[in-house]
């Protein structure tokens, strides 16, 4: 099945590899009213739109900032670009697959060889080692035991782990469990990476160094990446700036050596 | 542990597999065992009744039988033993487990209706009993008193009275240290025979007996085996239930609490199959260590109970432990593991798929 992840290299950079169109992500506010409550005349619960007809491509190789305020939208598009949430109204292609005619099965399998993940909260599993950590969607894949460890000891080392490998998440530093997560997010090779605030949770120096380490151990990967921190939006090639779900404007950064 | 108890309790109490078909006791109430129910109401004249029942055709061996619970004292130690007064007489065998063929034949102390024949002043032990009191054959110890007796042989093969320590003399020699020579008493006959002809003679040797058969007796044990059994089964479906109970609910919120993980192992691409099977191998391997330390704990429990019983209440353990009772607690909680899967599979799927 580790044949089934798409690389990046097999990927043509002039078309895009995420498309959005007219994306609309609705919530409501509390439960629907039961028939009890319909009798009573209890009404439907408000609607929230987190995101609000978006239209977005975003091309192979490209890092794309998502910016805006908290209660944005910003999570939101990340999940629903990722095939994490299904839209209400739109549709997310990815590499051509409209991933809203996908099955939940489907969807959690795109994105097991497609899409890397990393968590503002790094939500690394306390009991297993670092390496265990980073190997764990390898095993979903049926990549053998000793290629999963040897892939996974090497990922780490590139992100200066070595001395960590066999270290349990509570033994590590905030800095360090973000490294961590950053190569479990990059394990299987994936054509996407998704970053929910990948700073949020660390102080502005090391959130800046993990930031350059990020971007150099993604190699040219396409990264879309959510933060409401100006500083770390500068890595970003491409920023889009949402506002109650809606995109305000778009900016485009100088690409950087 | 309370399987160690029933299976105690069920163990122990074989105090009437002796090789014998009919039992003659006084009839009462009492729901003791006929064998070790001492100081009831007893037979007079045993010894002229007991020369009476062996006339009868048919009938193989037979003694009456005086059990008395005294202290007996060797140069060592001294002890509370159930002492047992027979008759030895040829095809008995076996008395309360113990080799019966071990005393001089006929009771010689009891010669002609008098108390005044030989004195054997013999006393066969049996195996616990005789490691009860640490002696050997050819000491002497003081039964009930001053009354010397000297341990004429130790029944190894004793093993009828389960644990229960024994020790088996001539029955008029217990009758005169106990006063019960005065009438000729005993508590009960033990009737030797394949003859079930001869069962209605025994029914009118004394008035207000009863016999019993073989039959009767094992049906009156294995009562007390169900009983046993029951009390093992028990344990066993309430292990199974509250086991049960406590890991689905444990385990379930468990499940709930980390929900996040499983929204976040589902982000990562982790179907929701290897979800379930990392839940149901976690549930599975913890019910197995759960077991594993729950025996442990429950043979300690034994060893406890056992100690405090023997300290306060008994001379020999009430409960039995066993090595195999670690594989059948492992095996038990291994089952309430399974039990309790498919609810906690049910969990994990419905609280699992979130976002994180």
């Amino acid at each position: 099945m580790a044949g089934a992840v798409t690389s990046i290299k097999d990927i043509d950079s002039s078309s895009p590899i995420v498309t959005a169109r007219n994306v609309t992500k609705i919530y409501k506010r509390g439960s629907e009213p039961g028939l009890i409550g319909r009798i009573l005349g209890r009404s439907e619960p408000p609607t929230v739109h987190a995101v609000d007809s978006v239209s977005l491509e975003i091309s192979s190789g490209e890092i794309v900032g998502l910016a805006g305020s908290s209660g944005s939208g910003k999570s939101t598009l990340l999940h629903l670009l990722s095939g994490l949430e299904q839209p209400t109204a739109g549709t997310v292609s990815f590499q051509g697959t409209d991933l809203t005619t996908l099955s939940a099965r489907e969807r959690t399998r795109h994105r097991l060889e497609n899409i890397g993940i990393v968590f503002q909260r790094f939500h690394l599993l306390d009991s297993l080692s670092a390496r265990a950590n980073v190997a764990l969607p390898l095993v979903e894949l049926g990549v053998p035991k000793s290629e999963r460890r040897k892939r996974a000891t090497e990922l780490l080392e590139r992100i200066g782990l070595e001395d960590r490998i066999t270290h349990r998440p509570g033994e590590l530093s905030g800095g360090e469990q973000q490294r961590v997560a950053i190569a479990r997010a990059l394990i299987t090779d994936p054509a996407l990476v998704i970053a929910d605030e990948p700073t949020g949770e660390l102080d502005t120096e090391t959130g800046r160094t993990i930031l350059e380490e990020f971007k150099q151990v993604a190699e040219n990967r396409t990264i879309v990446l959510a933060s409401h921190d100006q500083e770390t939006l500068e890595i970003c090639d491409r920023v889009i700036q949402l506002r109650d779900g809606a995109i305000a404007n778009r900016r485009t950064q100088e690409i950087r050596p | 542990m309370v399987t160690g108890l029933g299976v105690g309790l069920a163990t122990s109490t074989t105090v009437y597999d002796d090789d014998v078909d009919y039992w003659i006791v006084p009839e009462t109430d009492s729901p003791e065992s006929p064998l070790i129910a001492t100081d009831n109401i007893q037979f007079s004249s045993v010894h002229e009744t007991n020369d009476r029942i062996h006339g009868y055709d048919g009938v193989d061996a037979t003694t009456p039988v005086l059990a008395q619970v005294l202290r007996i004292e060797s140069s060592d130690t001294a002890e509370y033993i159930l002492v047992v007064g027979v008759i030895n007489t040829p095809e008995l065998d076996r008395v309360v487990g113990v080799d019966s063929d071990l005393l001089t034949p006929q009771d010689p102390y009891y010669a002609n209706g008098e108390y005044n024949g030989e004195w054997t002043g013999e006393v066969v032990l049996s195996d616990g009993a005789a490691d009860i009191l640490a002696t050997s054959p050819g000491e002497s110890v003081a039964v009930a008193g001053n009354n010397t007796f000297t341990v004429a042989a130790i029944d190894n093969q004793s093993s009828s009275t389960g644990d229960i320590p024994t020790a088996l003399v001539q029955l008029s020699e217990l009758q005169q240290i106990t006063g019960a020579a005065e009438y000729d008493q005993a508590d009960q006959f033990v009737v030797s025979t394949n003859s079930p002809s001869v069962q209605n003679k025994l029914e009118g040797v004394y008035p207000q007996s009863s016999v019993q058969t073989r039959g009767e007796m094992t049906a009156n044990q294995v009562a007390e085996s169900d009983l046993s059994l029951a009390l093992a089964l028990t344990a066993l479906v309430v292990s199974l239930s509250i086991g049960t109970l406590f890991v689905v609910t444990t385990s379930g919120l468990e499940i709930v609490a980390d929900q996040q993980q499983l929204a976040v192992l589902s982000a990562m691409g982790l179907s929701i199959k290897s979800q379930l099977q990392l839940v149901g191998t976690q549930t599975v391997v913890l019910t197995g260590l759960g077991g594993l330390i729950g025996t442990i704990g429950g043979l300690a429990g034994i060893r406890l109970i056992n100690t405090i019983a023997i300290r306060t209440i008994t001379t020999e353990p009430i409960a039995t432990s066993h090595p195999v009772f670690i594989v059948y607690g492992i095996g038990v909680a291994l089952v309430v593991g399974l039990l309790s899967l498919p609810v906690l599979l049910l969990t994990a799927r419905r609280v699992s798929g979130g976002v994180p």
